[in-house]
């Protein structure tokens, strides 16, 4: 065996034995366990591994059959990747939380870029929310977050950057405070932050049943934009090119604050 | 003395001795404590000019004297690395202290360092002592041995220690070039006898997009 074993008080040594299956090594990197199977991850997120694992984009032509029944997202197909083969595998995140989730039969809905990765017994699909995927299944997930996961039970009202994901839940809208639409005033100080805007005027609200996923900070990890969603109409963020990411509110067309029909709007006309 | 305090603080207990840190990383200290800053950090006028030809370059400051003496990087979290004779290998940036009994120096790393974007060289330590490590979250220690060989991703490589051969693989076919990659087209394979710390976090390299 190695002659370079654990030092008295230095820091833990894993070798393929002592890494965990399927669990977190420490708060920010969790390891896989594969055996002769398939996990789908983010590109570029694995960052260590033992063993014979091998990795394919999703349009590799044999996952054809796995895509199928897993993966219905070509919106994000281009992120995505699937590790095939024996072997322990480590995936981490910007040294962001990183945590695993069971999904009995459920369904969880999470922002597209906090999604690390998820075993192919759960299946993907793009949430009708724009920069949202929805999980459907029985199986395991990771998810990193900037800061650890507050879980919540509706009726609540989150912050929209805090906002991580939601379970069972079907009804996320947005909610205005009243003083932020009524008035002249209340627009100009939406508008400008002049004369005392909190910033916490637009908010998410969820009702019914379920949990909702929120992160202790409102800084919003990066994700990749990587196409839209088909140009039709009555589909969300659908409205054409959305060049700007497809953020919770950014759908269709960027707009400036202020334009000609939300003062209008404002002003009652 | 090196010893921890939180993750992302290092104190050093001193009585008399020296160690070697890098310049401007001290955040506190008391007792007595004189800072001298080493031009190509102590390894001579032969290590400087390796040191200058090789971009591998390092500003270090010897530390001397009684007390305690606390370091601290960007509030990057600290891994200790003890050696007993045996050789670290670790980027220049990444490595915050180490024993003044410890000697440095450059060695090239091949490609690896290329696809990186870090260079074709990296910082060795050796000897008998202790040396402090940053990283971007905390490092995983993981064991190479023969039965049992390691590939990482070379934006999360921080450092690796012992009798270790890597190899650099690459897995770019034509799928990478039309954008359906594996993501994951850079590797590097560590095999033989020693320890690859990890960071839980990728650098931006030039292999990180493909």
């Amino acid at each position: 065996m190695s002659t370079y074993g654990t030092p008295g008080a230095g820091p833990v040594v894993y070798d393929p034995v002592t890494l965990p299956a399927d669990d977190n090594v420490n708060g920010y990197t969790f390891c896989v366990e594969l055996r002769d199977g398939q996990w789908f991850l983010q590109k570029g997120k694995m960052i260590a591994y033992y063993g014979a694992i091998e990795f394919n984009g999703i349009g590799h032509g044999r996952l054809d059959r796995l895509v199928r029944t897993s993966f219905h997202s070509p919106l994000h197909a281009s992120d995505w990747v699937v590790a095939a083969g024996s072997g322990k595998m480590l995936l981490a995140d910007r040294a962001f939380d990183v945590n695993s989730y069971d999904l009995d039969d459920g369904n969880l809905t999470i922002r597209a870029g906090n999604l690390l990765a998820f075993q192919p017994s759960l299946a993907l699909k793009q949430s009708i929310v724009p920069g949202f995927l929805t999980l459907i299944g029985t199986g395991k997930f990771v998810a990193a977050s900037n800061g650890p996961v507050v879980f919540m039970e509706p009726p609540i009202r989150v912050d929209p950057q805090a906002l991580v994901g939601w379970a069972d839940c079907p009804s996320p809208c947005h909610h205005y405070d009243h003083g932020y639409m009524a008035g002249v005033l209340g627009g100009l100080r939406a508008m400008t932050g002049l004369g005392g805007a909190s910033g916490e005027e637009h908010q998410f609200e969820f009702v019914g049943a379920g949990t909702v996923l929120l992160q202790s900070t409102e800084t919003l990890m990066d994700e990749v934009a990587t196409g839209s969603v088909p140009p039709e109409p009555g589909v969300p963020g659908g409205g054409g090119t959305a060049p700007g990411g497809h953020g919770p509110q950014s759908s269709g067309a960027p707009r400036l604050p202020g334009q000609l029909g939300d003062l209008q709007r404002r002003f009652g006309l | 003395m090196f010893r921890l305090q939180g993750s992302k603080v290092l104190a050093v207990d001193m009585t008399g001795d020296a160690v070697k840190a890098k310049n401007g990383s001290m955040v506190a200290y008391d007792g007595q404590m004189t800072f001298k800053k080493l031009s190509g950090g102590g390894e001579g006028l032969r290590g400087m000019v390796t040191r200058r030809l090789t971009g591998e370059q390092m500003t270090v400051m010897e530390v001397k004297g009684h007390g305690t003496c606390w370091f601290a990087d960007r509030a990057s979290e600290i891994n200790l690395v003890r050696l007993q004779g045996d050789k670290l290998y670790v980027e220049a940036g990444n490595l915050l202290a180490t024993d003044a009994g410890l000697r440095t120096g450059t060695t090239f790393t091949g490609l690896r360092g290329a696809s990186q974007g870090n260079g074709l060289f990296t910082t060795t330590v050796e000897g008998h002592g202790q040396a402090a490590i940053v990283s971007d979250g905390p490092a995983v220690v993981l064991r190479v041995s023969p039965q049992y060989p390691l590939i990482v991703d070379p934006g999360a490589y921080v450092a690796h220690q012992g009798d270790v051969r890597q190899t650099f693989q690459s897995g770019v076919t034509f799928r990478t070039l039309v954008g359906e990659g594996g993501g994951e087209a850079f590797q590097i394979r560590f095999e033989g006898d020693g320890l690859v710390y990890v960071q839980p976090s990728e650098r931006n390299t030039i292999a990180g997009d493909v």
